[in-house]
């Protein structure tokens, strides 16, 4: 099987955008956009490609991520399909981030459903069902019967204590990525250091990035941020993250990171920047990765990195299309930073 | 039977006011099946914020019928009246105001369990704190330099807070654990006590409040405890009461409530697939039987005495596929229908095979599964298993009962070919005849499956394709002169010129048109036309060579057998029948279970495939579902 799925993800990596691909995007005629799209392997995008509605671009875009994993996940079996099956779900737990919202801002179910992304057969809520609980406190109590039940427990817990949005938005991220953490453990048994290459930038991107925003965008104390962000066995493990957490200001927070990684966000000045530093190495590691010969499970997860990054440049291109942007404006925005929450 | 029932496009137009009405009665008159043909002036939706205000109501019923206990079924009133958008807007606020008074009593339910699993916990946590001999009148003092803290959190959370807690110079101690929880005491400094609550705020760390009560002397102590005890006993005596009351209370409004959802489900569900409007004017469109378009005149007449337009239509060619089918079957064939279905679903006018598919499926299983006793075992557990597996099991009772008459035919009992002499003869001894029976019934077949696509395709307005393509009237002349010709070679006829000039003349129709409807440059051309109509005449021949499985398989039922009484013959007594025994369900259910899946797949591949798009709508009728 790992042989199909080795032909299946090197025949996809030919549908990876190089950056004249972009610049070539940007500046398509708008009649060869859909026909360009197309052949880059993203038909759900060339069909109404310049529809404006946000929302729908970002379901298409999220439709086109899981049909790739879909298909991806055919020959696996056990912990390598368990893994993808559970990177793909970060789309649900968003949903139930967009249902926790609505109930608390009081939306009317159809307005809320209408805002949800469809997980075709990754779902595994009933979203009918939930968005016609009466409060958050009924939505959070049914949730946990459901199939997110790990997650949602302790976050409900911490939002009964603190009536805070903030603490359960971000009890549900580091529950979703402390499971993520878990079931990488037996592929980077079986898989090596080749899946481990991609779950540690990942992981210490996400982990730095929450540290100075709860630090210091946030205010929260040392202790709080370190209980909130995931636990982690790479470059900044637990015991880095307590010691950094501790610390006054983001510069010496800098200082403190262990090398290469020091060196690598020297000249970075604001989180973006870092963030921005750290997604070009570990694409950088994905790309190695991918060509290399590395097992199957890890080029798979190699390569739905890649193209999630593509995904959000090329959402980038069209946003940046339809608002008659500068080519340079689309190109920064092509770095715009991702939070690392789900979704 | 064979084809859908013919059907026209209506476009009911009614006053904005009374849709609700209109679309109840749409789903009592019971054929009805939505679909958006709305004029194009009508350009508003005015059914969409009734679908939610329904949805709202139906999940707060549904909610509450849970809650409270089944309610009795019942009757839609004969002339009842669908609410109104405001009557669902003001259901719903009782029904909101309803559920949030059961929501309450149900958690004063659950807070007084929460409240006798707390006293538990306390009398645990006393008897251990008396073991540990620690004074906590002490302890818990709020003057001292320490601050303590004594609750409960995740099991898999104490690792984490405990990493967490040393950044404040707290310490982490657990004394306890019940489920997923674990009791800990936390002692710091207390000037870090504000830094520490918002940490487990955010671990869900739930303080275990220890009342003045407890900080004494135990035996003190626990006569506090038992004095609780009666307390939470007594309220929740209180509670039920007040639950049952509750219940009393609302009941007959919910059994209202729940009729008036059902009243409003029509619009509701008819709002799907789009009820289109414009200012006080409101359209419902869809599909009925030609045959009812009068009766559904008067049903109309009646209940809106001329407030209303009617507008029907038949549909157009282009629209074949967009019309769904509505196919009555007796209820003898129903079992088969979800066989073909599973392949798809007829288009509008094509022929439906659902029939056929019936007595060739069962037909085909006979021949290869020829035997009275192996049919008599699947017969008697189909039926036994009738209960169970609903309609489905007709199938297993008719594939028996054909497997029977069968092993009649070959005089087969238990794989013994030599107890009953064979009616007709022995696949063993005759293994030629068999497989050109089965060839020839493969002819005869694919010649029918021809003959329906030609019939299907002339019904959808597609005259070329029925006359001149491979699977048309052209296809069909290449195929029986080829069958000509073959018969005559094997020397079973003697029509080998006509016959090929047939098939000649057959084939080079199929390439004309293949090169006429081919839309590409000359070389690609002629590489489509020829790779094409080779491929018709070597799909057919593969078609038709695919039912020598018939025969192969009957063979190998009769080679099972043999396999296993060979088997047998070499053990003792006990051992000899235990053989016979396995090896008789291994039969049953390996080979019984190849050869139904063998039926289906000559039944799919070389029959629906030909004829059958299956890319059809079906004809679902707005009902008033939920209702006796």
């Amino acid at each position: 099987m790992s042989a199909y799925l080795n032909t299946r993800v090197s025949l996809y990596s030919g549908r990876l955008l190089q950056p004249e691909n972009f610049t070539a995007l940007i500046k398509t005629p708008d009649e060869e956009m859909a026909e360009a799209l197309a052949g880059h392997g993203l038909p759900q995008l060339a069909a109404g490609f310049d529809d404006l509605d946000h929302r729908s671009l970002e379901q298409r875009i999220i439709s086109a991520v899981l049909d790739e994993t879909k298909i991806l996940i055919r020959p696996l079996t056990g912990a390598d399909r368990s893994f993808l099956i559970y990177w793909a779900e970060r789309f649900e737990v968003s949903n139930v981030k967009t249902l926790l919202r609505g109930k608390m801002t009081g939306d009317r179910p159809a307005a809320l459903l209408n805002r949800l992304t469809p997980m075709g057969t990754f779902g595994r809520l009933d979203v009918q069902d939930l968005a016609h609980a009466e409060d958050v406190h009924e939505l959070l109590r049914r949730l946990e019967a459901g199939p997110y039940a790990g997650i949602v427990r302790q976050a409900r817990r911490a939002f009964e204590e603190s009536q805070d949005p903030f603490i359960l938005d971000a009890a549900l991220d580091r529950g979703y990525y402390e499971g993520l953490v878990h079931r990488a453990q037996p592929l980077e048994n079986a898989a090596g250091a080749s899946f481990r290459r991609l779950m540690g930038p990942l992981i210490d991107r996400i982990n730095l990035v929450w540290l100075l925003r709860y630090r210091f965008n946030y205010n929260l104390p040392p202790a709080q941020v370190y209980y909130l962000l995931v636990a982690s066995r790479y470059s900044l493990s637990s015991s880095r993250l307590r010691e950094l957490a501790a610390l006054g200001s983001p510069a010496a927070i800098q200082d403190a990171l262990p090398e290469p990684l020091r060196t690598q966000l020297q000249d970075t000045h604001t989180i973006p920047d870092m963030f921005a530093s750290m997604e070009r190495d570990a694409t950088d590691k994905c790309e190695k990765v991918l060509h290399s010969g590395a097992p199957a499970i890890s080029r798979a997860f190699a390569y739905l990195l890649l193209r999630e990054r593509d995904l959000r440049s090329v959402r980038a291109v069209l946003r940046g299309r339809h608002l008659h942007l500068p080519t340079a404006d689309i190109h920064l925005a092509m770095y715009q930073p991702y939070d690392g929450q789900a979704a | 039977m064979f084809r859908a029932e013919p059907l026209v496009k209506i476009r009911l137009l009614t006053l904005e006011s009374e849709v609700a009405d209109a679309a109840l009665e749409l789903a009592r008159f019971g054929i009805y099946s939505p679909a958006q043909y709305a004029p194009a002036a009508l350009t508003e939706s005015p059914a969409e914020a009734y679908r939610d205000a329904w949805l709202d109501a139906e999940s707060r019923v549904s909610k509450l019928v849970e809650h409270c206990g089944k309610l009795p079924e019942f009757t839609l009133p004969e002339g009842a009246a669908a609410p109104t958008l405001a009557d669902l807007d003001e259901l719903n606020s009782w029904l909101k105001g309803v559920w949030n008074a059961c929501l309450a009593a149900h958690e004063g339910e659950s807070r007084i369990q929460e409240e006798v699993l707390h006293l538990d916990a306390l009398e645990e946590t006393l008897g251990k704190l008396d073991r540990l001999n620690v004074d906590l009148s002490h302890l818990l003092r709020p003057d001292g330099l320490l601050s303590v803290n004594i609750g409960s959190m995740p099991a898999a959370s104490v690792r984490r807070v405990g990493e967490a807690l040393s950044m404040t110079g707290s310490l982490v101690s657990t004394f306890d654990s019940s489920g997923d929880q674990v009791y800990a005491v936390i002692a710091g400094p207390r000037e870090r006590q504000e830094e520490v609550r918002g940490l487990l705020s955010t671990a869900g760390w739930r303080e275990l409040p220890v009342p003045q009560e407890l900080r004494t002397h135990p035996q003190a102590a626990r006569a506090w405890l038992a004095e609780e005890r009666k307390r939470v006993e007594e309220r929740n005596g209180a509670e039920c009461a007040a639950m049952d009351i509750l219940r009393g209370q609302y009941r007959s409004g919910l059994e209202e409530a729940r009729l008036r959802v059902a009243l409003g489900r029509p619009l509701a569900e008819a709002a799907v697939s789009g009820v289109r409007g414009h200012g006080a004017l409101a359209s419902l469109s869809g599909w009925i039987p030609r045959r009812l378009q009068g009766e559904l005149k008067d049903v109309m007449e009646a209940r809106f005495h001329g407030r209303y337009w009617l507008d029907v239509e038949e549909p157009t060619t282009q629209e074949a596929l967009k019309v769904p089918s509505l196919v009555e079957y007796p209820a003898w064939l129903m079992p088969f229908v979800p066989l073909v279905k599973s392949y798809g679903v007829p288009r509008y006018g094509e022929f439906d095979p659902t029939l056929p598919f019936a007595f060739t499926y069962l037909l085909l299983f006979g021949a290869m599964f020829g035997d009275i006793g192996h049919g008599a075992v699947i017969l008697v557990l189909a039926a036994a298993l009738f209960k169970r597996l609903g309609k489905a099991a007709w199938i297993g009772i008719a594939a028996g009962a054909v497997s029977m008459l069968f092993g009649l035919l070959y005089g087969s009992l238990f794989g013994y070919e030599d107890i009953l002499a064979p009616v007709w003869l022995s696949p063993l001894h005759h293994p030629n005849k068999m497989l050109i029976l089965a060839v020839s019934f493969g002819v005869g077949f694919i010649i029918l499956t021809l003959l329906v696509n030609t019939r299907n395709r002339l019904v959808a307005g597609h005259t070329l394709e029925a006359l001149f393509d491979s699977t048309g009237l052209a296809g069909l002349l290449f195929y029986l002169g080829a069958v000509g010709g073959v018969a005559s070679m094997a020397g079973a006829a003697d029509i080998a010129t006509p016959s090929w000039i047939v098939a000649i003349l057959g084939i080079c129709i199929v390439a004309g048109f293949k090169w006429v409807e081919t839309r590409a440059g000359f070389g690609e051309r002629i590489l489509v036309t020829s790779i094409e109509t080779l491929e018709t005449g070597i799909n057919l021949f593969a078609n038709t060579l695919s039912f020598m499985r018939v025969a192969a398989f009957s063979l190998n039922h009769v080679a099972l057998a043999l396999a296993i009484f060979t088997l047998a013959n070499g053990m003792g007594t006990a051992g000899h029948w235990v053989t016979i025994a396995l090896g008789n369900v291994v039969i049953i259910v390996l080979e019984g279970g190849i050869v139904a899946i063998q039926a289906l797949r000559l039944m799919y591949y070389e029959g629906f495939s030909r004829f059958f798009s299956g890319d059809g709508t079906e004809f679902v009728p707005l009902k008033l579902a939920g209702v006796k």
